[in-house]
C-alpha cells in the first residue's frame, strides 16, 4: 500500500509515543517483582516505528532539522497528553521530566535527529 | 491384526501406526529414552513435536539445574504454524536466556523464546498477569506443577499490557493477520480478567469470537476481518478496559 509522507510520519509519531510511553511507565512500575516475559515479544511499537522510519525519505541520513523537530515535539506533547491523564487519575511515580530525554534518546536511535 | 490402547501423545507414535511388542527390557535404552512429561489441557500433540520438546529439555538439562521446564504457546497447537517455541525454565541461578535461545537454535534449528524465571516470579507472575494464566493454561511440563493462585489485580501492570494493544488501532492496514490476533488476545484477555474470570486460551478465543462475532478464530489470522466493524468494536472494548482500568489506577493492587 503506498503511503504519502505526511501519513507515514503521522503513524511513525504514533508509535514511537505509544513505545515512549511504554518505557516511562514500565519505570513507574519498576520493582514489583514481574519476570520479564514481554520485552521479548517480536511484535512492538518501537519495531513497528522503525518499520515506517524506513519508508521516510531521507533513509540513511536525519531528516530535516524542521521535520525533526515537528516529530519531537508532537512526540513529546502526545506523550506528555497520556501521562497526564494517568497522572490525574492518581498514578504516582511517572517521571514527566524524563519525557523530552526519553523523545532525544529514541529519535537519536533510529535516526531521526542527529 | 492385534489392537493394543495407549496413552495419547507418546513419543514417536501417531493414531493407526504399527507397531512391535517385545516383552519388557528387550529394548530398555529406547524405554530409557522417553521421558515422562505432564500434559495440561493438551489432548493430542503430534509426534514429531514430542521429540522436539524431548530433545529442548535434554538441552536445556545440559545447560542448568533447573526445577522444571514449560512449553507452551503456538508450537502446542495442532499443525505447524507456529512462529517460535515459548519455554519457560524454573531455576534459581541468574542464567542470560538469551543464551540457552541461542544454544536451542543451533542444536534444533527452531527459533525459541525462553523466559528464565524463579518460583515466587511465576507465582506473581501468575496472580497478577492474565497473558501468564493464558500462557500456562496450555502446556507441556518437564514436572508435574500445581499452582493455587489468588488473584491479584495491578492495574498498573495491566496498563502497561494494555497498551500494546493500541498499537492496532493506529497501524491495523500494515499488521498482518498473526499481529492482529496477538493485539486482540492481549486486550480481550486483559478484558476478561479484570471481570474477574479464569483466563485460559479456548475462553479467551470464545470471546473474541462472540465480541466480534466471528464464527472462526482464524478469520482474524488470516487477515479476513471487515475492517470497519472490527475497528469500531475494537476501539469500544479497548477504551472499555483502559476506562476501567484507570478507574482503579489509584487503588494500586487489590
Amino acid at each position: 500500500m503506498v503511503q504519502n509522507r505526511g501519513k507515514l510520519m503521522e503513524l511513525f509519531i504514533g508509535n514511537i509515543s505509544n513505545a515512549i510511553i511504554h518505557s516511562i511507565l514500565e519505570k513507574a512500575i519498576a520493582n514489583r517483582g514481574i519476570a520479564d516475559w514481554y520485552r521479548k515479544e517480536q511484535i512492538n511499537s518501537f519495531d513497528i516505528a522503525k518499520r515506517y522510519r524506513e519508508k521516510i525519505n531521507p533513509v540513511k541520513t536525519s531528516l530535516s532539522v524542521k521535520d525533526g523537530r515537528y516529530i519531537k515535539d508532537k512526540i513529546i506533547r502526545r506523550v506528555k497528553g497520556e501521562l497526564l491523564i494517568r497522572i490525574e487519575k492518581g498514578y504516582e511515580n511517572i517521571d514527566l521530566a524524563s519525557v523530552e530525554i526519553e523523545t532525544e534518546g529514541v529519535l537519536r536511535a533510529i535516526g531521526v535527529i542527529d | 491384526m492385534d489392537q493394543i490402547y495407549i496413552p495419547k501423545n507418546r513419543v514417536g507414535l501417531g493414531v493407526g501406526d504399527y507397531v512391535e511388542i517385545k516383552p519388557i527390557g528387550a529394548n530398555l535404552q529406547d524405554e530409557e529414552r522417553e521421558r515422562k512429561l505432564y500434559f495440561y489441557k493438551i489432548k493430542y500433540l503430534e509426534p514429531i513435536k514430542l521429540d522436539i520438546i524431548n530433545r529442548v529439555i535434554e538441552i536445556i538439562d545440559e545447560e542448568i539445574k533447573n526445577d522444571n521446564i514449560i512449553i507452551a504457546g503456538s508450537f502446542l497447537d495442532k499443525g505447524f504454524e507456529f512462529a517460535d517455541l515459548d519455554i519457560v525454565v524454573l531455576c534459581n541461578a541468574n542464567i542470560d536466556d538469551k543464551h540457552i535461545d541461542e544454544v536451542l537454535e543451533k542444536k534444533i534449528g527452531i527459533k525459541t523464546h525462553v523466559v528464565i524465571i524463579n518460583n515466587s516470579a511465576l507465582i506473581v507472575g501468575l496472580s497478577s498477569d492474565p497473558l501468564y494464566q493464558m500462557m500456562l493454561s496450555k502446556c507441556v511440563a518437564k514436572n508435574r506443577f500445581i499452582y493455587r493462585i489468588k488473584k491479584k489485580i495491578d492495574y498498573k501492570i495491566l496498563d502497561l499490557h494494555l497498551l500494546k494493544s493500541k498499537v492496532l488501532m493506529q497501524n491495523y492496514d500494515v499488521l498482518n493477520g498473526r499481529e492482529k490476533y496477538y493485539f486482540t488476545r492481549n486486550m480481550v484477555a486483559i478484558y476478561l480478567f479484570l471481570h474477574s474470570k479464569r483466563i485460559d486460551r479456548e475462553k479467551v478465543e470464545k470471546e473474541i469470537k462472540d465480541i466480534f462475532n466471528l464464527n472462526d478464530i482464524d478469520g482474524i489470522r488470516l487477515n479476513m476481518l471487515d475492517k470497519e466493524s472490527f475497528l469500531k468494536r475494537y476501539k469500544e472494548i479497548y477504551n472499555k478496559t483502559f476506562d476501567k482500568i484507570m478507574e482503579n489506577i489509584k487503588d494500586g493492587a487489590k
